[in-house]
Order: C-alpha cells, then sequence, then structure tokens
C-alpha cells in the first residue's frame, strides 16, 4: 500500500497532483492530524499556530513566514515537512507526513494558500479589542431610584449593579465599627478611647469627614499605605539568593514611598520618580528599579555565560517591576517567546529592556542634607581616634605609613602655608608617589584645606590623567584613586596649601587611596613642614618615629589596634571598629541609598527563547508596539531612555495606569479589586466586576491632579464603605464573595496592624519614624539561618514598616500572617488561617511581654479596681465597654490569674484582629 | 475532660474557669488518641494513583554525580589529561584542571549490577528499587538560584515549593500534623534558607512548617512561665470570647476558621511532642538508623531520618529532609560543596549521609509505607569531571548531574537518562527538573498541566510552561 502512494505521489508529483486543492478537505485535515499537538490551541510551540488563519499566515516567532503564497519553495513550512533541514524535521516525533500530504500542502501553496474566512473551528479574540487597552470611556454616573442610600457616585454605580441582581446594600455599619474600620483601614492602627469618644457624641454629618481628613493627614497613613507598594514592588532590605547580603542603603526607597504617600505626590509624579528621580531631585526614588533580587558580582560565576544570565535576570526584573507595577501587564512573560495571550511580543519586551540597559545595581550617593549626619557623625569619630594616637615628633613611635589614612598630630600651629614633601616611595622608589586626598583640620575640627574654602593648592609637579589624577583632586572632598593627585617624578615631590586666612591647626590626615583598594605609589619617607605670614618652615611631622614600613601592613590604616598606646587600646579598638563599621555602611561619610547607578546603555538584543547565548538582531528602546510609537535611536543616553518611557507611563493617555492605580486603592480598601487580578490587566486577568465604575474612578484620579487621598476620601466616605458588614443569606445565595458588595467585606487584618496595634493598645508603640530598620533578627544578612529576636527593646516597638526585611525570610511571629516573603510581586495579601498563627500568637515571647506591658498600662491609667481594668482593656482594645457576660468572666480571669492574662486572650481574639 | 470548642455552649460557659484541660484549646489527650479528630480535607488528585505521600531528601551543596551514582570509567582511563574539547574550561569559581577520576572506586550492586561508589555501602542495597535520572540539567550554576529550581522548579526567589504544590493539590490527611513539613539538618538550613519550602504565592496554609529531631516547632509549648493552669482559662476566655463575638456574626465562615485554627494548634500541641518523643523505638531501630554513632551529625541526621518516618507514619503529606546545611567559608565543609578537597569532603559527607537514609528506606519498606510513598533524592545540580585549577575538588556542573526515585509506582533498578562519558554533560535522554516533577506529580495522580494557581498574569505551575512525563520510569 505504502509503495503504491509513493509511486502515485512520484507520479503526481511531476504532473502536480491534477486536481484543485480544498483547504477545509485537503489542507485542514492534514495540519489537524500532525501538527494541531504543538501548534494549535493548547502550545504553540515556537510561537506557531496553525490552527487560526490570521496566526498561521504571521508564522512563528524565529523562522519568520512559513507560508509564502504561491511559492511553496520559499515556505518553511515545505522545508520542515520534507525534512530539509535534518534537525527541524516536523513533525519530530510519529509519523512524518506522506509524500502526498507533501505534494497536496505543496500544490495548496503554490496556487495561493487560500484559507477562506470562517472556516477556522476556533476564533481568537483579538487582543487589541481587550477592555482594558481601550482609552477611559467615563460614562455619565448612572441614577438610582433609591434616594436613601447614595451619598456619592461610587454608591450609584455599586447600587445599578446589586439592583442588577436583585439586591440591596446592607443597613450602614454603627458608628463605632465604621470608625475601628476606617483607622484600620488608613492607617493601620486601632482607634483610642479618647478618638472613639470624640466621634460618638460629634453627631454631626461632619463628623465623619474629619476623621478622615485626619487621618489624611496623619504620618501614620503613609507608613500603612507605603506598605501596600513596597508588597507589590517586592521591597526589602537584603539582596536575596544563598548569599543574602545586606542591602544597608535600601531604606531610603522605603522612607520616600512612606513620605510621598504622607505628602499625597501625584501619582503621576510619583511614577516619574521613581523613574528617573536621580533628574528631579529625589534620587532615593530610584530604588524602584533594583527592588529585586539579585546576585552580587562575587556571587556569580567566573564563566561569561554565567555574567551574561545574571545580567539579564537583573534586567529582567526592573522589566517585570515597570509592567506589574505600573501597567498591570505580565510584561515579563514575554522573555522567552511572544506574549501568550497579551499583544507583547519578544521584540516589545527586549525593546523595553531597552529603557534600562544603562541601569546597574548599586549603591548611589544620596546628595539630600537630610542625610548629611553620616559625615559629620564619621568625623567626630575620627577625631576622637585621632586624639588617642601619639603625636608626632614625641619621642613616642608611631605606627607605620599605609595605603588608606595616615594621622599627623602636632601641638596646635598658625599656618598660612603647608607643604607636604614626599622624599621616598615604596619599593625603592619604583613610581611617583599619589595622594587622593589631603585634609587640614583647624583646632574645632573642621577641614580647611578644602577646595571650597577658597585653598590655593600648588606643587612640584603633576602627571595628569584627565578625569583621574588631576592636582585639584587633592582637596576635593573624594576620595579614591580615581580622583588623586600624582607627582610627576618617581620617588619624590611636594605638594602645598595655601590659605586665604592663617589658621590655627593640630591635624592632618592623608592617604594614598582611601578606599583601600589601591597598594602602591605610597610614600614612606616624607615631611610636613608649616610656615607663618612672617615666612620660614617649620617642621610639624615626618615619618621618621613611625615603624619601620612593611608592605604587608599596607593596608592597616592608622586606627589599626597596634597604632594605639597600651593604656587605650581596647577602648580605642571598640571605636576603631565601629569606624570601620560605619565607613562600610557610608563610604566617603556619605549616606548612600540603593537606587541603581546609570551609565551609557549598552547594546541590546532579541534574545532567541530568552537565553542570552543566543543573541538575534539589536533592538532600540521603544514601548510595545500596540501601544504606540514611543521609541529611541539605538544611540540614546540613558536619562532619553528613562524619561521617555517614564512619559509614556505616566500620560493619562495611557489606558492602563491610572485604571491599574484606581483599582489597587479601591482593592486596598475592599480587600478585593474591581479588578480581581490587580497585577494583570492583560486577557489573562480577570474582567472588571464594575467596569464603568473603574473608568470613572481612574477619570477622578486623573481630573484631581492624581491625587490618591482624593480617591480614599471619596471611598471611605460612600455609603458603600459605611456598610455593615454582616451576612444576608440572599446576598449569599447570589454572591457570596461580595463581589457586588451588598456588604463590606470584613477579614482578618495584614501582619503589621496587627502587631502596632498590639504595641499600640500596650503603650509601648515607639512612633520614631525612618531610617535604618530595626531588627526582627539577630542579623541583618547572610547565609541561611536567621534566629529571631525573642525579647524586643523600644527601637524593635517601632512600626513593622520600619522593620529590617530580610528577603524571604519572614518574621518568626507575624510572618505566618501571609506576609509576602519580597521574591514575587505580592498585589494583594492572601488571608490564610492556620494553627501556626494561632500558636505564634498565643505561645510567642512577644506576645506574652505585650500582655505584661498592656496589663501595666491599663493599670497605669484605670487604676487598681478589677473593673475598671477590664472597662479599660475592652476600650483600649474593642472600642466598647464589655457585656455583662464579658465582664463577669473577665474579671474571674483577671482576679484568679492576673491582667496580662486577660491580655493575652484579647490580644488573640477574633474581635481585634478583623476589620469590622 | 472536656471536648472541643464547639461543644463549649453546651456544657454553659461558666465552667471554663474551672476546667483544667491540657491543650491550648481544650482538646484532650484522649480524645485525640481515640480517634475523635475528624480527618482534615484531603484534596482530589486527578487520576488514581499509588502514591499518597513524599518523602523528598535534598543533599544541598552540589552533591557529585560521578563520585556518587553514576559510575564513569573514562575517568579512571583519563585521569590527569585534559577534558577533551575543553581544555580551557571556565566553570563557576575560575579555570579547571585536567580530568580527575573518583577518589573511590565503584562497585556493582543489586541483581541490577548497577555500579555506585563504594562510599554507599549501605544504599547500595536499595539500586533494584531506585529509578535513577542521569541526565538532569539546571539553567543556572550557582547554589541560591540552583535550590530554589530544583525545590520550586524556578530560578528566581519566590515561586511556590514542590511540596507546597503538592499540599496544595492533595491537601492534608491527619488534623494532628502539619501538611508539609520542612527538616533541616543538624548543621543548619540549606543555601537559600526557608526559599526552598515556600509557599510562594499560595496561601500561607501551604508551607512547610520546620521542625526537627534537634528543633521543635517554633511556639508550639506554652512558654515557661505561664502554668498549665493559667493556659488552660486563657484559652477558655479566648474560646468564650470568640464565640461570644461569632454569635452575633452568624456564619462568617472566616470567623469560624479561626476559631477551628486553635483547635488544630491545640491538636498538634499534643501530637508533635508524641511524633518527636522517640522513646517507644526499639534498640533495633535505634541501631538499624545509627542514632548512637559516635559521629554527632551522623547520630543527629539518623535521629531526624527517624522523625520523617514517624511523619509519614502519621499521614504527614510531604516531608522534606536535609542531610547537610549552607556553604561555609570552608567551601565543602558544611554540605557537598567539594570545590577543593573532594576526597576529604566526602569522607565526612558519605557516612554521614548513607546508612541512616539506607535504614530509612528499609524501614519504609518493611513497614509497607513504600507503597503509597514516594521517595525522592535531589540535589541542586552536579560537578565537573575536571579538578577545579590548582586543587582536588570540583567545581559546579549544571549541564549534567543525577537525581533519584524511588517507591509507590517507580520502576526500581531503572537508569533513566545518562551523561557523556565523562559525566560532563547530559547526553542521553536530557531531563529538566520540570519533567521530574510532571512525573512526581503524575505519580501522585495529579496532571502537572491543570495543577496550577492564577498568579500575576499567569496559571503558573510547578513545572512552569514545561514538563512532559517520564514514562520509562514507571511502573
Amino acid at each position: 500500500m505504502k509503495q503504491f502512494w509513493y509511486f502515485a505521489a512520484l507520479f503526481f508529483g511531476v504532473l502536480s497532483i491534477g486536481y484543485s486543492v480544498d483547504f477545509v478537505k485537503d489542507i485542514q485535515p492534514i495540519f489537524e492530524s500532525h501538527c494541531y499537538d504543538c501548534h494549535g490551541a493548547e502550545k504553540q510551540k515556537s510561537g506557531l499556530r496553525l490552527d487560526v488563519r490570521s496566526r498561521a499566515l504571521k508564522g512563528g516567532e524565529y523562522e519568520g513566514p512559513n507560508i509564502v503564497p504561491g511559492d511553496a519553495e520559499a515556505s518553511n513550512l515545505i522545508h520542515f515537512v520534507r525534512g530539509d533541514d535534518g534537525e527541524k524535521t516536523m513533525p519530530p516525533k510519529g509519523e512524518g507526513l506522506s509524500v502526498l500530504e507533501i505534494k497536496t500542502l505543496e500544490q495548496w501553496i503554490n496556487d495561493g494558500a487560500i484559507w477562506p474566512e470562517g472556516v477556522d473551528k476556533v476564533t481568537l479574540k483579538d487582543p487589541r479589542e481587550h477592555w482594558s487597552f481601550q482609552p477611559l470611556n467615563p460614562q455619565a454616573v448612572p441614577t438610582t431610584k433609591d434616594r436613601g442610600f447614595p451619598r456619592n457616585a461610587i454608591d450609584h454605580y455599586i447600587l445599578t449593579g446589586l439592583k442588577a441582581a436583585n439586591l440591596s446594600p446592607n443597613p450602614p455599619a454603627d458608628k463605632r465599627t465604621w470608625l475601628r474600620r476606617v483607622y484600620l483601614d488608613l492607617t493601620g492602627l486601632l482607634p483610642m478611647p479618647d478618638a472613639v469618644a470624640a466621634f460618638l457624641d460629634d453627631e454631626s454629618e461632619e463628623a465623619y469627614e474629619k476623621v478622615v481628613d485626619s487621618l489624611l493627614a496623619s504620618p501614620r497613613y503613609g507608613e500603612r499605605w507605603a506598605q501596600h507598594w513596597l508588597d507589590v514592588v517586592r521591597y526589602a532590605d537584603t539582596h536575596g539568593f544563598e548569599v543574602n547580603t545586606p542591602r544597608p542603603n535600601a531604606w531610603p526607597y522605603r522612607d520616600y514611598v512612606i513620605e510621598a504617600f504622607n505628602s499625597d505626590t501625584p501619582y503621576d509624579r510619583f511614577i516619574r520618580e521613581q523613574l528617573t528621580g536621580d533628574l528631579e531631585g529625589k534620587d532615593s526614588a530610584t530604588g524602584f528599579l533594583v527592588t529585586a533580587a539579585a546576585l552580587l558580582p562575587g556571587q556569580i560565576g567566573k564563566d561569561e555565560e554565567s555574567k551574561r544570565l545574571a545580567r539579564q535576570d537583573e534586567l529582567g526584573e526592573i522589566v517585570n517591576n515597570v509592567g506589574e507595577a505600573f501597567l498591570g501587564l505580565s510584561i515579563g512573560c514575554a522573555r522567552c517567546h511572544d506574549h501568550k495571550f497579551d499583544p507583547v511580543s519578544a521584540k516589545d519586551y527586549y525593546a523595553m529592556q531597552a529603557f534600562f540597559s544603562g541601569v546597574l545595581y548599586g549603591d548611589r550617593e544620596l546628595p539630600n542634607s537630610k542625610y548629611e549626619e553620616p559625615a559629620i557623625k564619621l568625623a567626630r569619630m575620627e577625631a576622637e581616634l585621632a586624639k588617642q594616637l601619639p603625636s608626632a615628633m614625641s619621642g613616642v613611635e608611631r605606627g607605620q605609613v599605609n595605603v588608606v589614612l595616615n594621622v599627623e598630630r602636632f601641638e596646635p600651629v598658625v599656618a598660612k602655608k603647608v607643604r607636604f614633601t614626599v622624599l621616598e616611595t615604596m619599593a625603592e622608589n619604583r613610581r611617583e608617589a599619589c595622594i587622593d586626598e589631603f585634609e587640614i583640620f583647624d583646632t574645632s575640627g573642621r577641614n580647611v584645606a578644602l577646595a571650597s574654602s577658597e585653598v590655593k593648592v600648588s606643587a612640584s609637579g603633576s602627571r595628569i590623567q584627565p578625569g583621574r589624577h588631576e592636582l585639584p583632586f587633592i582637596n576635593d572632598g573624594v576620595y579614591g584613586n580615581s580622583r588623586s593627585w600624582m607627582s610627576d617624578k618617581v620617588g619624590t615631590g611636594w605638594v602645598e596649601f595655601e590659605f586665604a586666612e592663617s589658621q590655627k591647626i593640630d591635624r592632618i590626615f592623608w592617604g594614598r587611596d582611601r578606599e583601600g583598594k589601591f597598594g602602591d605609589r605610597l610614600a614612606v619617607n616624607y615631611k610636613i613642614e608649616v610656615s607663618n605670614d612672617s615666612g620660614g618652615w617649620k617642621r610639624v611631622a615626618d615619618s621618621t618615629d613611625r615603624h619601620l614600613f612593611q608592605q604587608k601592613h599596607i593596608k592597616r590604616h592608622a586606627f589599626h589596634k597596634e597604632a594605639f598606646p597600651a593604656a587605650v587600646r581596647s577602648s580605642a579598638t571598640k571605636l576603631s571598629a565601629e569606624r570601620d563599621a560605619f565607613v562600610k555602611q557610608h563610604p566617603g561619610g556619605k549616606q548612600m541609598v540603593f537606587a541603581g547607578q546609570f551609565t551609557s546603555p549598552e547594546p541590546m538584543y532579541l534574545l532567541r527563547r530568552g537565553d542570552p547565548e543566543q543573541p538575534g538582531e539589536e533592538v532600540a528602546p521603544a514601548v510595545p508596539e500596540f501601544f504606540g510609537s514611543v521609541s529611541l535611536p539605538r544611540e540614546a543616553g540613558d536619562r532619553d531612555r528613562r524619561r521617555t518611557l517614564a512619559q509614556w507611563v505616566s500620560s493619562p493617555e495611557n489606558p492602563l495606569t491610572a485604571r491599574v492605580m484606581a483599582n489597587r486603592i479601591w482593592q486596598w480598601h475592599f480587600g478585593i479589586g474591581l479588578v480581581e487580578t490587580a497585577n494583570d490587566f492583560g486577557l489573562s486577568g480577570v474582567e472588571p466586576s464594575h467596569p464603568e465604575l473603574l473608568d470613572w474612578l481612574a477619570a477622578e484620579l486623573i481630573h484631581s491632579g492624581w491625587s490618591l487621598k482624593h480617591l480614599h476620601r471619596l471611598i471611605v466616605l460612600s455609603a458603600t464603605y459605611r456598610q455593615s458588614s454582616q451576612y444576608r443569606s440572599d446576598g449569599m445565595a447570589v454572591d457570596s464573595g461580595s463581589r457586588l458588595l451588598w456588604r463590606y467585606p470584613s477579614r482578618r487584618i495584614e501582619a503589621e496592624p496587627i502587631r502596632d496595634s498590639m504595641l499600640l493598645v500596650s503603650g509601648s508603640l515607639n512612633l520614631e519614624t525612618g531610617g535604618p530598620g530595626f531588627d526582627l533578627f539577630q542579623k541583618r544578612g547572610g547565609l541561611s539561618g536567621f534566629p529571631p529576636v525573642e525579647v524586643f527593646k523600644k527601637s524593635g516597638f517601632r512600626r513593622m514598616i520600619y522593620a529590617h526585611k530580610i528577603r524571604m525570610e519572614r518574621d518568626a511571629v507575624f510572618g505566618a500572617f501571609d506576609c509576602p516573603d519580597a521574591g514575587q510581586s505580592a498585589p494583594l495579601r492572601r488571608q490564610s488561617t492556620t494553627p501556626i498563627q494561632a500558636l505564634n500568637l498565643f505561645n510567642s515571647q512577644f506576645t506574652i511581654d505585650q500582655s505584661e506591658l498592656f496589663a501595666k498600662h491599663i493599670i497605669s491609667i484605670a487604676g487598681d479596681e478589677v473593673a475598671e481594668q477590664v472597662n479599660y482593656a475592652w476600650q483600649l482594645s474593642f472600642s466598647r465597654s464589655p457585656d455583662p457576660d464579658e465582664r463577669d468572666d473577665a474579671i474571674s480571669l483577671v482576679l484568679s490569674h492576673g491582667l496580662a492574662t486577660l491580655c493575652r486572650a484579647i490580644y488573640n481574639s477574633n474581635e481585634f484582629v478583623f476589620l469590622p | 475532660m472536656k471536648t472541643g470548642m464547639n461543644s463549649l455552649s453546651e456544657m454553659g460557659r461558666r465552667n471554663f474557669l474551672g476546667n483544667v484541660t491540657t491543650g491550648l484549646m481544650g482538646v484532650g489527650l484522649q480524645q485525640l488518641l481515640s480517634g475523635h479528630v475528624q480527618a482534615g480535607s484531603i484534596g482530589n488528585p486527578h487520576f488514581p494513583a499509588k502514591a499518597k505521600r513524599v518523602l523528598q531528601i535534598f543533599c544541598p551543596g552540589a552533591a557529585s554525580h560521578m563520585d556518587l551514582w553514576e559510575h564513569k570509567p573514562m575517568l579512571e582511563k583519563m585521569h590527569g589529561k585534559p577534558l577533551p574539547g575543553e581544555e580551557n574550561m571556565v566553570s563557576f569559581q575560575g579555570k579547571n584542571g585536567p580530568l580527575m577520576r573518583s577518589p573511590w572506586p565503584f562497585q556493582p550492586a543489586g541483581e541490577s549490577g548497577k555500579m555506585i561508589s563504594s562510599m554507599l555501602p549501605h544504599m547500595s542495597r536499595h539500586v533494584d528499587d531506585i529509578a535513577f535520572f542521569h541526565g538532569m540539567h539546571s539553567k543556572t550554576n550557582t547554589h541560591g538560584p540552583g535550590c530554589v529550581f530544583v525545590n520550586t522548579g524556578h530560578a528566581t526567589e519566590g515561586f511556590p515549593s514542590a511540596g507546597a504544590w503538592i499540599s496544595y493539590g492533595l491537601g492534608s490527611m491527619t488534623d494532628n500534623l502539619p501538611t508539609y513539613v520542612a527538616i533541616p539538618d543538624v548543621r543548619g538550613e540549606p543555601p537559600n534558607g526557608k526559599a526552598n519550602w515556600s509557599n510562594g504565592f499560595l496561601p500561607a496554609k501551604y508551607q512547610a512548617i520546620v521542625m526537627a529531631a534537634h528543633k521543635p516547632i517554633r511556639n508550639l509549648q506554652r512558654p515557661p512561665q505561664i502554668s498549665e493552669k493559667e493556659e488552660a482559662v486563657t484559652g477558655n476566655l479566648l474560646s468564650f470570647l470568640n464565640h461570644h463575638h461569632a454569635a452575633q456574626r452568624a456564619s462568617e465562615s472566616e470567623l469560624q476558621a479561626r476559631i477551628s485554627s486553635y483547635e488544630l494548634a491545640a491538636r498538634m500541641q499534643l501530637s508533635a511532642p508524641e511524633v518527636s518523643d522517640f522513646s517507644s523505638e526499639p534498640a533495633h531501630i535505634h541501631q538499624l538508623y545509627g542514632t548512637d554513632s559516635a559521629n554527632s551529625l551522623k547520630s543527629g541526621y539518623a535521629r531526624n531520618c527517624i522523625l520523617a518516618r514517624r511523619l509519614l507514619e502519621r499521614g504527614v503529606r510531604y516531608v522534606n529532609l536535609y542531610c547537610a546545611s549552607r556553604a561555609s567559608g570552608v567551601d565543602g565543609l558544611l554540605n557537598w560543596d567539594a570545590h577543593k578537597t573532594l576526597k576529604a569532603d566526602y569522607e565526612r559527607h558519605c557516612p554521614v549521609f548513607d546508612q541512616p537514609t539506607a535504614a530509612l528506606l528499609t524501614d519504609l519498606k518493611q513497614r509497607g509505607l513504600l507503597e503509597d510513598t514516594l521517595v525522592l533524592w535531589t540535589t541542586e545540580f552536579g560537578r565537573m569531571p575536571t579538578n577545579q585549577q590548582g586543587t582536588a575538588g570540583r567545581d559546579h556542573n549544571p549541564d549534567g548531574f543525577t537525581l533519584w526515585m524511588m517507591g509507590a509506582g517507580v520502576k526500581g533498578g531503572t537508569s533513566y537518562g545518562e551523561t557523556d562519558e565523562f559525566g560532563r554533560r547530559a547526553e542521553q535522554n536530557p531531563t529538566t527538573i520540570w519533567e521530574f516533577y510532571s512525573t512526581v506529580l503524575h505519580l501522585l495522580g495529579l496532571d502537572y498541566k491543570q495543577l496550577s494557581w492564577y498568579h500575576n498574569g499567569l496559571d503558573r505551575r510547578l513545572t512552569d510552561v514545561h514538563g512532559h512525563v517520564i514514562r520509562q520510569v514507571l511502573a
């Protein structure tokens, strides 16, 4: 039989197959039996799909069009099925196409590949018509007849939805319930009894607005809402992965986000600052770009493949962050192949990466006066340490000269000029001397050598390498070899400083490389002289009383323990270690911020299957083609790239940006978004429950000048938000998930508000804001194994957003309450209920300690009367008085086992941890 | 003895101070042991399967395939000669020297005559039950991403581990113990720590609970300063407050769930210490595992092996057992990362691993547990056939390594896939971790394509967008 077909085919092959080929009758069955397994509805290997006309004619991702109408020989499809290229014979497994089938395909293509419309068995939804990609289309607010319910536009939308389902809203919650709800929601803290009393006493309608205004104006609001954003961008204070090293300068970004929420930074500006804050005086904001886990240089393999992969991963994470956080688009899915659902091709993906190809993961100096303290603190430490070193020419031997930092101390002397003369450099004068910074201190501890204080510098001669070695770099205040002075002669040379006014000086700091990277060009034999107005030079220090130079100790700085006299050695060594740790965190005495470094962009290629080892065509920065024609030439610099993208993302014309954020705000208020999939507004996301409301809110956001507080106010003052959370059987029957909002969806509060409110009611909450985080663990980063802090001190009583967040290591007590681990973006906190939560909240040292403090706090206010204590405990925890049953039981418990026992039970109660 | 919380109202709340009970929420040991407790939810497998539970053993540090499981005679022959075609290879830590033979001979074992390192005399008795995957390859050569890749199917952090996926897919078999337990080594947690047993974006109930023979569950027991009586009355008042509160909010299921979680916690308080109490284990069992070894690393691991068996016996769905820990200042000291001194390192690690692991397998088998327990042996990647230049150790090799499985539904005595003659790259039937887990899920009655969770734009899966069941290893 097979033979027959073979000959028949040969015969037909010569003469062509002799009849006209019909797509439905002849071609579709071939595709169906041989191709659909890998190129049909289920799978589209290499992006090729043969069951849908438009996709089949477009071809796959890598081979271009597979079907060239009229030219079978030019069609890859034919090459594949014939097995012209052995490796890519299709299908790869099972029986191949028969010769007749191949010939039929050839003829079909040669005849023009006629594929009639309407014969496909599936129809693809055109992704371009997807709702979220359409411009905002706010309609007139629907009017509803129910005059009793609506308070603002939101309620008309919600009521319309309810009516359509034959449901009605719940009656309003009582005032106490609403107050607890809005306090926990907006600030993450319970209302205290005086606030409850004031609100209950105020019977005016404005009482609600007053509360909302005061909460939005409170710094506690930013501390609560910044956490939501930090969840989305997977913020952490360590780098992640195996070594999980601390990222000690990440926190300025966390503080930036808190401040941005508190000051109601317009959301479009909030976006721009996070992408280009370095250009807008908001340096910490670009921490956004580098929030992801990243391998540090030492942790990446020495092979080139590993380096390329690590870099790809870094850039990939930036695109993920921008796509998910701002656009609600899983652009990252197009890293290996065209997006399966959304109109984002692999090429679009790399064009997006190209916007960031000048961004490196790393620290940057934070040029912000608010953070100048580190320099002052360091100077103070070093002055203190210097005081304990022997003076020059005092007859006491001093430590050996070193590359990092040398201290010269002498009796105060009035000087107009200071001269440093090199007499010999290390390694037998092999090279020219180099000095990166020369600092001269007056008796008040001020560096009077700085160029900024009008000091004239001259030298015997300078070997110049522009931008690296120049004379002015010796007193420019910048450390390191890359900003240093170099003599033009091997072994010798001098440099001289002349002050505008005479100065009373007593100390000099100098080094070859204050960053300690270089171990050469060190002056080992030198003298320092001063001269006053009357002329004549006086020697104040030289190298003759220094310990013999040993190359092996070349990086031991002046404060090495050996340098201190025995009497002060132990105390000085301790301070010296503190200084070293401080320098590590604040190089050059500067506050750094982990907010990326910006360099000239590296070329970007379309990577086949996302593999850095398979680069294809070079791509230039561009937004996904479907969304517009925003693009830049390949030569564009880093700033232009980021600025261009920032403008596009933050534009009111962008159909996604405002919708995505309006939805997030809604979700964080109600526990579920109008769009359930807050990070995904693409085709695989869930459609909005109330599309008109979403568009209306997004338009409100834009028209209010992108004010998030405007949205909060609208939402929390709506009747929808004010409803009681009472279950109703008719509502449950139709809408058990409360998506239509026939009730306010009650839920457990998150880890942070639980911990913060426990501290609040126990009177121990420490409201210190900003700065480095407090410790939840006994170390701030490093290899696995993080023993938790069990007993906290005052700093540990700060709000939980100020905790130093170890990536992938959830807090030992509260982490079990669905805290995100900063691995992947967390647009929504899950609401798990587990026995581990119960064990942690019931038995942890934290709860036991807080229960004791809570009890003391109650006694300090309510006094010794147990009934009063119980009453006050209820006021603090539940914003109400106990009812008689509760009171009686509580009193007996307190009488038999003490007040702390009651406090422990309260902390664990549902009423304490539920948003009512 | 009082019964559970649900009947609290029957006995009247006035009594709560008078009742002293043993647990957090007043569940008595007797009730627990009488089997009065309802089993928890059991998820539905997609199709019937033999395997009901999983023991995953993980040897962190990248345990060498060619020094343990996959015999490479060419390394003997060409010891000291360059690796053909890759003479100047630079790998993770830098340059490589010539080929290096395994420091120990391989010996045939079992009826199948499978060649296995003589460093694993006890394990060699199980080769006829094991299906080896010798053609594994990974996408990263770095420990952190490598460990999470082998545990979660993704090389970036934040994805659910296999144990979390399977807990989600199959649910719990016991109300008294966690569904998923991770047992870290006595030396500490593996590289990347808790990311290895994370629930990722799955709900927190699917994360592993950490416990070990040397380390009880955190916060399991009442703090020492709280008396038994105080504990009980506190629990009773809490119970009263919660029921009182819930009574005014009929059918709030979240409130009920939270009340139940305290009951579950109470059951766990009673069963977890029982599971860790080995006093009922006879002497011959202790001898079998080697808990009496003078080597404290070995005896510590052996105790964890017994714990693993006791957990599986009592209905824990997934046990993740670690042998060795994170990196240390000296490579290969605390785990299998033998960069410089392979011989000394593995002569330290193999004796810790061999007898207790083999005993655990023997014990599972003799108790009939292997009938429905799937055992996996895993590590993050393999090692180079060459020495690391100037040393007697091997660098990381993501291109070829061995994993294995045995037990329920697995065809023993199988070797699927192979690296090339040097062990450098997977050559025959190269296998990804996605295929490995597709097969694991299949053995558990789960379809790797259907076990998914929507997160950030995609129905996420343990096997990412990949997968394929390796039928050759199915019994």
